[in-house]
């Protein structure tokens, strides 16, 4: 660090503090903006009450081992034979997964909203910081790099002179756009960060189909291989009651 | 620490002797366990980093520093398991390994901007 560069102080006044205290505020604002507009659905009442059969079901399949055999016959049972069984879809009943889909827009809407409060404020930051504060030379990251980065961490400057450490305005945009999710975590709870993840799922689940959910589930349950664990546990309840009698 | 263990996080074991290799964890316990670790390694990276940007650390001393905090955390979030760490997570590396990466991005840049305020102005 032979040639080190002499920044105005004024540049971490006005450029380097407002830019960060700027990129935390519109991450609140944009988690507020978004759950104003999150519209509530009314679920339907048949879906809801098929997705409880369906947890109830699944949570029979993980805890099959630890009841008697019977038991866990008389509950598969009860789930799943041909004639009515709750997990038993009648043919022709199945409903339309596309129909559906078209019936209720407030889903293809929802994701929209979601998809533009994240868009829109990024795009209007990054607008501002190139109007405002290109082409400063606004920080410097406390350790080396390899000429490689010049690209990530220089951006808007154009001079390969400078050491590669030193981070123009604009980058210092994105590395606080990446590196204030951990913050951004702790301030406003966790949906802001599962956020990308909620997403993904609802994408995943957009149209999906409840009945095959029941099908699936109730194969599941079929092939569930029964293997009592607490085989001695009438044993062991006897010992610890006897050690307590005497 | 900012957050600790509430009762209803503790796992549920049930089992003592014989059935030790069978999985008895509730999911949902679970789940808080690892949000707690989450939430406490992303705090102590962010503070860290202001640390180590107002210490003035360069360098790979910066990240050495980071992986002494981290350890102090994992030390930390043990004793806080009281070093029975099966009864709350089911493997060492929940405790040792999650959220590592992460905290790291916080903290370089917690640290490059306290370090920038503090020393190259």
């Amino acid at each position: 660090m032979a040639e080190d560069l002499v920044l105005d102080t004024a540049i971490r006044d006005w450029v380097l503090i407002p830019l960060s205290i700027v990129m935390v505020l519109i991450g609140v604002l944009r988690y507020f903006v978004s759950k104003l507009m999150r519209s509530t659905q009314v679920p339907d009442g048949k879906i809801v009450k098929e997705g409880q059969v369906i947890v109830r079901a699944r949570n029979l399949r993980a805890a099959a081992n630890f009841i008697p055999p019977k038991s866990f016959r008389a509950r598969r049972a009860y789930f799943s034979n041909e004639e009515n069984g709750l997990l038993h879809v009648p043919k022709g009943q199945a409903q339309n997964p596309q129909a559906q889909m078209f019936s209720d827009p407030n889903m293809a809407m929802d994701m929209m909203k979601k998809n533009l409060s994240m868009i829109i404020p990024q795009t209007l930051t990054f607008a501002w910081v190139n109007f405002f504060f290109s082409g400063f030379v606004a920080a410097k990251i406390p350790f080396p790099l390899t000429q490689r980065f010049r690209s990530m961490l220089q951006n808007g400057i154009d001079l390969s002179t400078v050491d590669v450490s030193y981070v123009s305005s604009r980058s210092w945009y994105f590395l606080n756009l990446f590196g204030l999710r951990g913050l951004f975590s702790l301030i406003l709870g966790e949906d802001n960060a599962t956020d990308d993840a909620q997403r993904m799922m609802q994408m995943s689940g957009f149209g999906f189909d409840p009945t095959k959910n029941l099908g699936a589930e109730k194969d599941g349950l079929d092939i569930v291989q029964h293997e009592w664990a607490l085989p001695k546990f009438e044993q062991r309840a006897e010992a610890v009651l006897r050690k307590l009698v005497s | 620490m900012a957050v600790g263990h509430g009762d209803s996080s503790s796992s549920d074991k049930k089992s003592t002797d014989a059935l030790n290799d069978l999985q008895t964890f509730n999911a949902e316990n679970l789940q808080s366990n690892m949000k707690v670790i989450y939430y406490s390694r992303t705090f102590l990276s962010i503070i860290g980093g202001v640390i180590a940007g107002i210490l003035g650390f360069k360098g790979l001393i910066g990240f050495v520093f980071y992986f002494l905090v981290m350890a102090i955390t994992s030390a930390a979030l043990t004793a806080k398991a009281k070093f029975s760490i099966h009864s709350y997570f089911d493997t060492w590396n929940r405790v040792l390994l999650d959220g590592f990466f992460g905290g790291l991005m916080s903290f370089v840049l917690f640290w490059t901007f306290a370090y920038d305020i503090v020393h190259i102005f």
